[in-house]
């Protein structure tokens, strides 16, 4: 299984001129929020130009779907034009593409609801704040989010003090 | 020493539903940078314990 190494999965897509936000457990402790996570989870463009620089730092990561991994199957344009999730093992660890969250929420939706963060020199991405990942976590909730919610909102509260 | 004397501001460290806040506070405290170095050293310390255990 390939180390996981957040930094080098953002380095490709952010090389490949991808426009993409960063969702989930790694933009909430982005934000602050004490969990942990084993996968970064992006919401992409679904532009067609978009797409076809996804798909090519898709190539570089040597993504493939992490259901069948012995059968290396590897994204095509078509999933990624879509609004489901493209759960993927790369050579850096788990990605998941996702075309939209919550009540269909995709990228543009969402992008006037993120901060830009530099997480290292050269390098800034888009992350979804806080505020809005809990209200699309609220949205399709499932075991995993109701344990991790309660310290989002705390998180958030903490923030609004500071 | 008067009882109110030593009396502190409040400062809870877990919340109603048991949320530590201590930890909250710890990482709010850092940069974005250094929350992902958090979560990567944690990630990284992991699947080291599963690679020594893998043939358990």
């Amino acid at each position: 299984m390939p180390a996981t190494d957040f930094r080098a999965v953002l380095r490709v897509l952010l090389e490949n001129g991808v426009d993409f936000i960063v969702v989930g457990g790694v933009a909430a402790v982005l934000e602050g929020a004490p969990i942990s996570t084993f996968d970064l989870d992006i919401v992409h463009s679904r532009a067609i130009d978009n797409v076809q620089r996804l798909e090519r730092a898709l190539t570089a990561l040597d993504a493939y779907y992490r259901l069948q991994p012995e059968r290396r199957i590897r994204p095509q344009e078509s999933h990624l034009s879509s609004e489901g999730h493209q759960l993927l093992m790369t050579r850096h660890g788990p990605l998941d593409v996702l075309g939209a969250i919550g009540q269909s929420r995709g990228y543009e939706e969402l992008l006037e609801h993120v901060t830009e963060l530099q997480v290292e020199p050269g390098h800034i991405i888009r992350v979804l704040k806080l505020a809005k990942l809990i209200e699309v976590k609220s949205e399709t909730a499932g075991e995993k989010d109701y344990a991790t919610l309660p310290i989002l909102r705390k998180t958030l509260e903490e923030k609004g003090h500071g | 020493m008067e009882r109110n004397e030593l009396a502190q501001p409040e400062v809870l460290e877990y919340s109603a539903d048991g949320v530590d806040l201590t930890l909250i506070r710890w990482m709010l405290s850092l940069t974005p940078a250094e929350r992902l170095q958090v979560l990567q050293r944690f990630v990284n310390s992991v699947e080291e314990i599963r690679a020594q255990n893998a043939g358990d």
